[in-house]
């Protein structure tokens, strides 16, 4: 604290000269000095008195520049980020535009006005790793609550949200995520000092980002939805379409996916009707034949029910099962 | 007169325990300097914006800081071509106001004049019209100081 006030000849003298040793480099940064530097100034003079020259020396006035408490926060996710049915990786940038190397605490608000469904937030995760990247189990899962690792004055970190879609998501939805960043060592009106916790031993002063910055990103829902249709057709043994004993009956099921995301592991199963008995080798998916026994194929038929396996299926598509019984 | 020298001897004293030869040579002067600094605080008091001078206790980037120099004859003699040169200190870049009619520097004292006149080269080798921000020092230039006269010479600069 004394340290930073004017020194007056005589007593400051001491004091100067032990201070030109600690004059730190002063960093050529874009949020300014660095806190804790010392700014130090000098006159000298030079003059005649009668004959002879002279020289003299002010006394050295030294300004210790204090930590300036600012950041900036913006989302890296230009357009909204489709999620389904897996969690959405949501990315940050957090800057230090202060001049001081500080912490901040970060904080996840997935409510934001204009939201269709507000995501769950599952974790925060810094890029310990500094690639840009998320990159599961490598980079640092930020508990709740726990600040930032402290960022250089300039300095940015990636930050990561992992979200899901909360249950009650329809597709096409869209929802924004804030990310918010505090200073630890202070946030408020512009200019509030937080004395003696600057860095490099000064005061801290709240800059003109109040200490806090936040940004948004966005996420919108893509997934499908699974519909399925039965109908059947019967040959009677007679040509007509009588469900008498020895008709066979052709079952099609259509299952329908709609929206812009995808089904997964969709699977079409049967069970074949009692009283009447499966007809090997009358099983189709999209018109093509599927062999009974379980194999490379993706269907399987047996004198119990069918099941066949679909996989992913993109939404907008149809897929047609058929397979046939005969009555008993 | 005597209480100069009362003043000049207490300097030399004070000088000479801090073991400092060089020093102690100065401390003999007729020529007393005497530097302080102040920061420029801008407050706004029923919408009206004032400038308040407050000792430098909170300063951060984009401060201004007003570096002043009070000198003294405290000799018998008139002292002639008194120039004072001050190098701005690493942290600070000379402020807009006053830069155009102060004698600076921008090369470390080799050659002086005022701003608009002055250039620096560019990275290409050029030579660019210079700005306040390469200011590398100041300097005044007084061709008579009575003794017993005294004034101040004073700079601002923002903290960089």
């Amino acid at each position: 604290m004394e340290n930073r006030l004017t020194r007056s000849l005589g007593t400051g003298a001491a004091f100067a000269a032990a201070f030109t040793v600690l004059v730190l480099p002063a960093a050529a940064n874009a949020s300014g000095v660095t806190a804790g530097t010392l700014i130090q100034n000098t006159a000298s003079a030079t003059y005649t008195s009668g004959t002879a020259t002279g020289s003299v020396q002010s006394n050295t006035v030294t300004v210790r520049v204090d930590e300036l408490l600012d950041v900036a926060v913006a989302g890296l996710t230009t357009t909204p980020v489709a999620t389904g049915s897996t969690s959405a990786v949501l990315a940050y940038s957090v800057t230090n535009t202060g001049n001081g190397a500080e912490a901040f605490t970060l904080t996840v608000n997935p409510t934001v006005a204009g939201n269709g469904f507000d995501a769950t937030v599952q974790q925060v995760v810094i890029d310990t790793n500094g690639n840009g990247t998320y990159d599961p189990g490598t980079d640092q899962v930020l508990a709740s609550g726990s600040p930032t690792p402290a960022i250089a004055p300039d300095g940015s970190l990636a930050v990561f949200v992992i979200v899901a879609l909360p249950a009650g998501a329809t597709d096409g939805q869209t929802s924004q995520v804030r990310l918010t960043a505090d200073a630890v060592t202070g946030t408020g009106t512009p200019g509030t000092v937080v004395a003696g916790q600057g860095q490099g031993g000064g005061d801290a002063v709240v800059g003109s980002s109040g200490g806090t910055g936040n940004a948004l990103d966005s996420l919108i829902a893509t997934l499908a939805t699974v519909s399925l249709v039965k109908s059947a057709t019967v040959l009677d043994p007679f040509g007509g379409s009588q469900p008498v004993p020895g008709a066979v009956v052709t079952y099609t099921l259509t299952a329908t996916v709609n929206g812009t995301g995808q089904a997964t592991n969709v699977h079409v199963t049967d069970i074949i009707p009692v009283g009447t008995t499966y007809q090997a080798g009358t099983l189709t998916l999209d018109a093509a034949a599927l062999t009974d026994v379980i194999d490379a194929d993706a269907g399987t038929a047996s004198a119990s029910g069918v099941d066949v396996n679909l996989g992913t299926v993109a939404g907008g598509s149809t897929k047609t099962v058929t397979f046939g019984v005969k009555i008993n | 007169m005597k209480a100069h020298w009362i003043t000049a001897l207490a300097a030399t004293l004070a000088f000479a325990g801090s073991g400092s030869a060089a020093l102690a040579e100065q401390a003999a002067s007729p020529m007393q300097l005497v530097g302080d600094v102040k920061v420029d605080k801008q407050v706004i008091e029923n919408g009206q914006t004032k400038h308040v001078l407050v000792a430098p206790d909170v300063v951060v980037p984009g401060d201004r800081l007003i570096f002043s120099t009070r000198y003294r004859n405290t000799g018998a003699e008139p002292v002639k071509d008194f120039v004072v040169t001050n190098p701005l200190p690493a942290g600070v870049m000379l402020a807009d106001s006053g830069a155009a009619v102060q004698t600076v520097s921008v090369d470390g004292g080799k050659s002086w004049g005022k701003l608009p006149t002055l250039t620096v080269a560019d990275s290409q080798g050029a030579k660019r019209p210079a700005q306040p921000g390469d200011v590398t020092h100041v300097r005044w230039t007084l061709p008579l100081i009575a003794p017993g006269a005294s004034g101040t010479l004073t700079y601002n600069a923002i903290v960089r």
